[in-house]
């Protein structure tokens, strides 16, 4: 099992210029380690609806590789989803599934089938282009490069330790500075980044 | 039909994203290969706006195609994507129900009582569809009898580039 850590270090070590999408647990860690106008994060409850957010960018931006942190919690509200990446034929798009079994920003309820559920087997049985599936640091790290560079649509199915984040807010305490704005204003900076960085 | 794709396409709309009923399938159908907007099917219409508003987000001008009952589905996903970030989505949404309501006399604006939402021959979407978008904060047009659907549908469009906001207009008849 991995902590979050160490499955945010290795990403932040190979980024170069994709879109990050975050959510939930991811949202707070990703924040205090990433400060990129092409950070989002979608934090403001619509729970559920940051990989289909991620995926209008991606087909949006096809030069772009758009990446979505997402959790179980969230993954399961929409599973839907899985079959609209797919038929949307969508190829730079990575959707990271961080499983840690269990609400964590509630308290670490459960989610439903808690430890049951192989998302990387669901992505293949969809349709992705390529899954993976991760429970140790070491062969996560020597895989992102591949998993940031090749064609996808792809799932990464990551077995995660729970942690201790509480609820996210937007505002001046928050460390990411993608939380320290509205989300109307940081759509606008994060359209302005994408148009600049052409 | 010709002249909603001609609508869309001078609106700049690039993608329309949804799920298809009755009176939207002959779009649905005539989007599947059209040259310049894309179509993006989804499985459950909460997506639609999430889609949409990365769709935005990245640069493209998505328009979201639901019908009324998908609407009611789709709440917490609109208000936290496109209301919250004050993207200008268009939304064309279908309006299941309507024709029963009007042949019964009634209209949105009538007292939703439990009688009248029980009525076996009323469809209550219809009487829930404009309330709602007025407590979320989406203005709207309804769209019925001798209106134009093309002209309203444009001039949605505008209204929603103009505000910074998801604008709808309620389709209460056919396209054509």
């Amino acid at each position: 099992m991995l902590t979050r850590a160490q499955v945010l270090d290795p990403l932040i070590q190979h980024r170069t210029d994709e879109i990050v999408v975050t959510t939930m647990g991811a949202t707070r860690p990703w924040g205090r380690i990433s400060d990129s106008d092409l950070d989002f994060a979608s934090a403001d409850s619509a729970m559920g609806h940051a990989a289909d957010l991620a995926l209008g960018i991606a087909l949006a931006r096809p030069d772009r590789t758009v990446v979505c942190l997402n959790g179980d919690g969230s993954m399961l509200m929409t599973l839907g989803t899985l079959a609209t990446v797919v038929g949307s034929e969508v190829t730079n798009y990575v959707l990271f599934v961080m499983d840690n079994g269990v609400f964590e920003i509630t308290g670490h309820q459960s989610v439903a089938g808690s430890g049951q559920i192989d998302y990387a087997a669901m992505a293949q049985a969809t349709g992705f282009q390529r899954v993976f599936f991760f429970e140790d640091a070491r062969s996560y790290a020597e895989s992102v490069g591949e998993i940031l560079t090749q064609p996808g649509p792809t799932l990464v199915h990551l077995l995660v330790e729970p942690g201790s984040e509480g609820p996210i807010s937007r505002d001046d305490r928050e460390k990411g500075r993608y939380l320290r704005t509205s989300l109307a204003d940081w759509s606008r900076i994060f359209k302005a980044a994408l148009e600049t960085k052409d | 039909m010709t002249e909603i794709l001609h609508t869309l396409v001078a609106a700049g709309i690039t993608h329309v994203v949804g799920l298809p009923d009755n009176t939207s399938a002959p779009l649905f159908d005539a989007l599947s290969d059209h040259l310049w907007i894309r179509l993006v099917t989804v499985t459950r219409e909460g997506e639609a706006f999430a889609i949409a508003s990365g769709l935005w987000l990245g640069g493209a001008s998505p328009l979201v195609v639901i019908q009324n009952t998908g609407l009611l589905e789709s709440g917490d996903s609109l208000r936290g994507t496109a209301v919250r970030m004050g993207a200008p989505i268009p939304i064309l949404v279908t309006g299941r129900g309507y024709s029963k309501m009007k042949k019964a006399g009634l209209a949105p604006s009538d007292p939703r009582e439990r009688d009248l939402l029980t009525r076996r021959d009323i469809d209550s979407v219809a009487l829930l569809t404009e309330p709602t978008l007025e407590a979320w904060g989406v203005p709207f047009e309804r769209c019925e009898g001798e209106d134009d659907p093309s002209a309203v549908l444009a001039r949605t469009i505008e209204s929603a580039l103009s505000t910074e906001r998801p604008t709808a207009v309620v389709m209460a008849r056919g396209f054509t």
